[in-house]
């Protein structure tokens, strides 16, 4: 999944505010992934939703420290759905290849195995997700991007 | 897995691209610093941090593309991936590996699937032989491209004002 294109980014600008840029496309990346990568179905759409948090986290983990406050919880919920929908990526990689072995002793129940083990993790990975609809993950992400860490009160100087 | 190293001083003021300069030199540090070993099959954790540095040093690359002379950010962004593929390659058969070794330990899994996981755990591990030939391949050609000094001239660019 190509990264969309951030515009209006400059060299000499602030960090911070080119941040908020990137982060803005990236959330509405990984947000535009849902309702679709919800169906257990769409596994393409999982994929690309993995994708879109790691590119996401990989930013907030750099820039969080200087944007408002909820950035730094956002870093650990984008680092959590991307091991969920990671795992649940394992589980058709190796069900691909399941399903390419042909017929062997055992071969059908590790499928059902593997197939009744990715059910498990992508219901996880639902119910993480309305949890962080329910947190207002995206409001309050966007909230924190046009927050500024505030500077440490200057010392005085002596005399 | 190896924590990222923390880029000291990074402020929310300074420019964006001495922020790139900075960042990039130590994502590109910690690559070169994890792959001491990475050959050795015995040790999977190593080829490991050694793909999630490169991912870093990618993911940097790419949020920092606008503060860098495009061509040479273009070649040294085509040469990170080409690592990070073949750390995939290399490594994507130690997760599944890992993956079926856990299936088999499991109390539901019982014995019926043992026959499966010897069949793919050896087929795995010949993929995993074959990953290790195109990663020493990978490594050698970063080291014959001088990958680690165009990341260095890559900074010291976008440390000059425009």
């Amino acid at each position: 999944m190509k990264a969309r294109k951030v515009k209006g980014l400059d060299p000499e600008m602030p960090l911070a505010d080119a941040a908020e840029r990137i982060l803005q496309v990236r959330l509405d990346e990984l947000c535009g992934f849902a309702p679709r990568a919800l169906d257990p179905a769409q596994g393409a759409a999982q994929h690309d939703m993995r994708i879109a948090a790691k590119r996401l986290r990989y930013v907030l983990e750099l820039t969080a420290p200087f944007l408002g406050a909820y950035a730094a919880t956002a870093t650990k919920r984008a680092r959590a759905l991307q091991g969920l929908l990671g795992d649940v990526h394992d589980c058709d990689v190796l069900l691909s290849r399941v399903r390419a072995a042909g017929v062997r002793p055992g071969l059908v129940a590790l499928e059902e195995h593997v197939v009744a083990r990715r059910a498990e993790l992508f219901e996880r990975f639902v119910e993480r997700w309305r949890e962080l609809e329910r947190e207002g993950f995206r409001d309050r992400l966007e909230r924190a991007l046009v927050e500024r860490e505030a500077p440490l009160p200057s010392c005085p100087s002596p005399g | 897995m190896a924590r990222a190293l923390e880029v000291a001083g990074l402020s929310g003021g300074e420019p964006f691209r001495l922020a790139a300069a900075r960042v990039v030199a130590v994502r590109g540090e910690e690559v070169f610093a994890h792959a001491d070993g990475v050959l050795d099959v015995d040790d999977v954790e190593r080829v490991h941090d050694m793909r999630v540095a490169t991912r870093r040093l990618r993911a940097a690359l790419e949020i920092f593309a606008p503060c860098f002379p495009r061509s040479l950010h273009r070649e040294v962004l085509r040469d990170v991936k080409r690592l990070a593929d073949a750390l995939g390659e290399r490594r994507d058969p130690d997760v599944q590996i890992q993956a079926l070794e856990r299936f088999a330990a499991e109390a539901t899994a019982g014995a019926e699937v043992r026959p499966a996981v010897e069949t793919l755990t050896a087929q795995l591990r010949d993929e995993q032989a074959r990953g290790n030939a195109t990663l020493a391949a990978a490594l050698e050609e970063a080291r014959r491209t001088h990958l680690r000094g165009r990341l260095h001239a890559l900074n010291q660019a976008a440390g000059v004002p425009a």
